[in-house]
């Protein structure tokens, strides 16, 4: 996590190359991100990024899915693709020796997948099994109820993974349509770091992609957004031992910098490690819950801050009004200047270890830059943590802590439903 | 089965095992390229330290310890790392509890002594102690809306009976209950104690540097006490297949679980084999259970096996989540698999395979100085810090020939413990 040297290079095709030099240890990471994913996805198709990961390594025009896994697996090497709501990317992991190898087997299948029909349907059936699989989990089950009642139709109301009815309606050809329409030169970040240097980077990638043309369409553009649904409340009766009590509020995405931060910030001091408020107010000295905290993704478009607590069914009303009075407090009391600092180093410190190893850097600039944020955000977001005041907080705060959504799984009460 | 050649190609142990002289063990390495240091403090006081009905105290105590000492109020600690940037946590088995913290280089100093005085003086105060019973109620409560928790714990049950690695961790509730601050005290006080324990201090500092905080800091143990002694029960020997059936409402999905036990790490080669046939039969697409299952016959949803090394019994386990009306059909076929095991030799394109996936896997799992910390101290909980960094050698030393030996002697398709989970 000391600062490697890092270099951004664009090639004639519109790649772009981000490459981080690091010769610690005798492995490359690297992330292929393109301009796609859940965001991009029309309402009818949900779920097809996802699907077009899960099959993609499946098949090429010249490769079988069994070689394609045992020219991996022989090598010892990671290669996996996976879709987001923001992006898609091909993630792989390589010793130094085999990376070209590797980067070379990337290439056909990011290139000229073939999506085989018997594929197609096998992984269609495992991710209608994987929908199902969700409601397993009284924390998932809350989450995806807290999602829609926030989103709507909103491309972040679905899960990744998609409906039992989108998914069952997507075809190969669908999936060709969504390959041929996103997967081009000029949408594709390809972010390196490991035992390798910019300039040999770029031939491997030149050799691999260099004779990729950029086609005669325009560049697609991701779908207009939705608004956004008024706040709501959904209890979810399920015989479980715990009760999930999740509370969200919209919240802003990363593009809206200044508030983006405040709510960072918010996010660390309420939610994140043992010293974190709703850990020591609800844990520790309330002995409520054993898990409790807080989540603020970073997002393209709009996001959510959510805090939750798991607790014994009898608790739900107090964890409930524990959670909203803490998080509402922000509104109404600012940070003290001890806070804030505690706060601040908290981020800093976090995201620094968050910088690691080889794949966590990969990804990091990658990132960034695919959201269109570019790899200068690195500094900028420390600079503007370091930056942030306690009355910024608190604006932000009165901004988006304004009323909750609401969602609440657990048993039947036996008494009188909670007083929300 | 034949003893492998020597280690002679080992690597160097890169780190360096110090005794101090109050009998605590540092580990030690020195990465001058990275700024942030890990200390992991690794105690041999895990579920399988508990006396006979003291259930679920190891864990519990791991929680106390963070409510602090005389000096060091509850929850002060971590506040103190993590407002300067570094990150705290912990986790118990039954071979250990282990404490660790990552921070940059340059705290170190200050927050250490905290670290180490929370440790060696836990207060345990009585009303720390009910709150905390109450997180750790809610806790095991968590974990029982958990289908696959529940399933590893019956499979556990099955295979280990009343022996160690037999029961929950966690404890129950009602077990967790009846536990009192004056038991916790004593337990603490009876192995917390220098030669119990490990501290493994990797990254941006320097030998003299680490000793010298570390032998300040871990200077003063607590006075002390013995606990009631440990009844160990053995292993129930399986004859036969015994199988538990558990019916959960709710379950989307059915569960198919198998175990075998293995030896402990005083026979590591076999634990590396065992690791090796897990590989062979289910990482990876091209591995036979995923292939055959998954994506040929496509009878499971998904499919794995995992294999953990355990001080005196390891665990290796097939997982499989399928519909329930495919259950027998994929256990025969688990039964096939394993005999072809015994009866054939792996492919060399396999041995090469598994070979290059753990090598690799291993290289890519010790980049961080949080990695490299935690691999230390529980090789030197169970075992000795040294035979860590063995293991990619030893992987590379399998045969096709003992791996069958292996399967022959340990994975026995007509006697194993099986967990089946339908839905009500």
């Amino acid at each position: 996590m000391s600062a490697q040297p890092i270099s951004l290079n664009r090639l004639e095709n519109g790649i772009t190359v981000i490459t981080v030099d690091h010769q610690a240890a005798d492995l490359i990471a690297a992330r292929c991100f393109f301009r796609a994913g859940g965001r991009w996805e029309a309402p009818h198709q949900v779920g097809i990024s996802h699907l077009l990961a899960m099959v993609m390594t499946k098949g090429t025009q010249s490769l079988s899915s069994a070689v394609i896994a045992d020219r991996v697996e022989s090598m010892g090497a990671n290669l996996g693709t996976d879709a987001t709501a923001d992006y898609f990317t091909l993630g792989l992991k390589t010793v130094t020796a085999d990376f070209a190898e590797i980067l070379h087997l990337a290439g056909e299948i990011l290139r000229s997948p073939s999506f085989p029909a018997a594929e197609v349907q096998l992984e269609q059936q495992l991710t209608l099994q994987n929908i199902r699989a969700q409601s397993e989990r009284p924390f998932s089950v809350a989450f995806q109820q807290l999602r829609q009642a926030m989103y709507g139709d909103h491309p972040y109301g679905f899960s990744i993974l998609g409906t039992p009815e989108t998914l069952s309606s997507l075809t190969e050809a669908d999936l060709h349509a969504y390959h041929h329409r996103y997967f081009r030169p000029d949408n594709l970040v390809i972010s390196l770091s490991g035992r390798i240097d910019p300039d040999r980077a770029i031939a491997q990638i030149t050799a691999v992609f260099g004779d990729w043309a950029i086609p005669d369409a325009p560049l697609p553009i991701a779908p207009p957004l939705p608004s956004l649904p008024p706040p709501s409340t959904h209890t979810i009766h399920q015989a479980t031992q715990q009760a999930i009590v999740m509370v969200g509020y919209s919240a802003p995405a990363v593009h809206n910098l200044p508030d983006y931060i405040a709510l960072k910030v918010i996010n660390t001091y309420l939610g994140s490690g043992l010293s974190s408020r709703l850990f020591v107010e609800l844990r520790e000295k309330r002995g409520l819950a054993y898990d409790v905290s807080a989540f603020y993704p970073t997002r393209f478009s709009d996001s959510q801050f959510v805090a939750y607590i798991g607790t014994a069914p009898e608790n739900a009303q107090v964890g409930f009004d524990g959670l909203v009075a803490e998080v509402e407090r922000l509104c109404k009391v600012p940070l003290t200047a001890t806070e804030l600092q505690a706060s601040k180093n908290k981020l800093l410190g976090q995201y620094a270890l968050g910088k690691q190893t080889n794949a966590d850097l990969a990804q990091l600039f990658g990132w960034y830059t695919i959201i269109d944020l570019g790899i200068e955000f690195d500094h900028q977001f420390q600079a503007a943590v370091n930056q942030i005041t306690a009355d910024q907080l608190q604006a932000a705060a009165q901004r988006y802590f304004q009323t909750p959504y609401i969602t609440i799984v657990g048993p039947e009460p036996a008494r009188e439903p909670l007083a929300l | 089965m034949q003893q492998l050649s020597n280690l002679c190609k080992a690597p160097l142990f890169p780190a360096e095992a110090i005794r101090l002289s109050n009998g605590l063990t540092l580990i030690h390495q020195y990465l001058p390229a990275t700024p942030v240091v890990a200390v992991d403090v690794w105690v041999q006081a895990g579920a399988n330290a508990e006396p006979q009905d003291w259930h679920g105290m190891a864990h519990f105590l791991e929680h106390m310890i963070f409510k602090g000492s005389e000096a060091v109020g509850p929850g002060e600690f971590d506040a103190i790392i993590e407002t300067s940037g570094g990150g705290t946590n912990a986790a118990t088995s039954h071979d250990y509890a282990h404490f660790f913290i990552t921070t940059a280089a340059a705290y170190l100093p200050q927050t250490l002594p905290y670290f180490a005085d929370i440790l060696l003086h836990a207060a345990i105060p009585d009303e720390e102690f009910g709150r905390e019973m109450d997180v750790v109620i809610e806790e095991i409560h968590g974990c029982h809306d958990d289908p696959d928790w529940l399933g590893f714990q019956a499979l556990c049950e099955t295979i280990y009976g009343q022996s160690p690695y037999g029961r929950s961790i966690l404890g129950t509730a009602d077990q967790v209950r009846q536990r009192s601050p004056n038991q916790m005290r004593c337990f603490h006080r009876t192995h917390y104690q220098p030669e119990n324990m490990t501290v493994v201090v990797v990254g941006g500092m320097e030998r003299e540097g680490a000793i010298a905080l570390v032998s300040e800091a871990f200077c003063h143990f607590a006075v002390r006490s013995e606990c009631p002694p440990i009844i160990t029960h053995s292993k129930p020997q399986l004859t036969e297949i015994t199988r538990t059936e558990l019916r959960l409402p709710r379950l989307e999905q059915a569960r198919l679980m198998l175990a075998w036990t293995g030896p402990g790490v005083d026979l590591m080669d076999v634990g590396i084999g065992l690791d090796m046939l897990s590989v062979i039969l289910a990482g990876g697409r091209s591995s036979r259970l995923v292939r055959d299952l998954r994506e040929e016959q496509q009878q499971v949803w998904d499919i794995g096996c995992e294999f953990s090394l355990q001080k005196t019994a390891s665990l290796l386990t097939i997982n499989a989540w399928l519909e329930a009306d495919a259950l027998p059909m994929v256990e025969a076929a688990l039964q096939n698999h394993l005999t072809r095991l015994q009866r054939e030799l792996i492919t060399p394109a396999e041995l090469n395979r598994v070979q290059r996936l753990l090598c690799n896997d291993y290289a890519f799992s010790t980049e961080t100085p949080a990695q490299l910390a935690g691999l230390y101290g529980y090789y030197n909980t169970i075992a000795q810090a040294e035979l860590a960094v063995t293991y990619p050698t030893r992987v590379k030393q399998m045969t096709p020939e003992i791996l069958r030996q292996i399967a022959q002697d340990y994975l026995t398709p007509d006697c194993y413990a099986v967990t089946v989970m339908r839905s009500l």
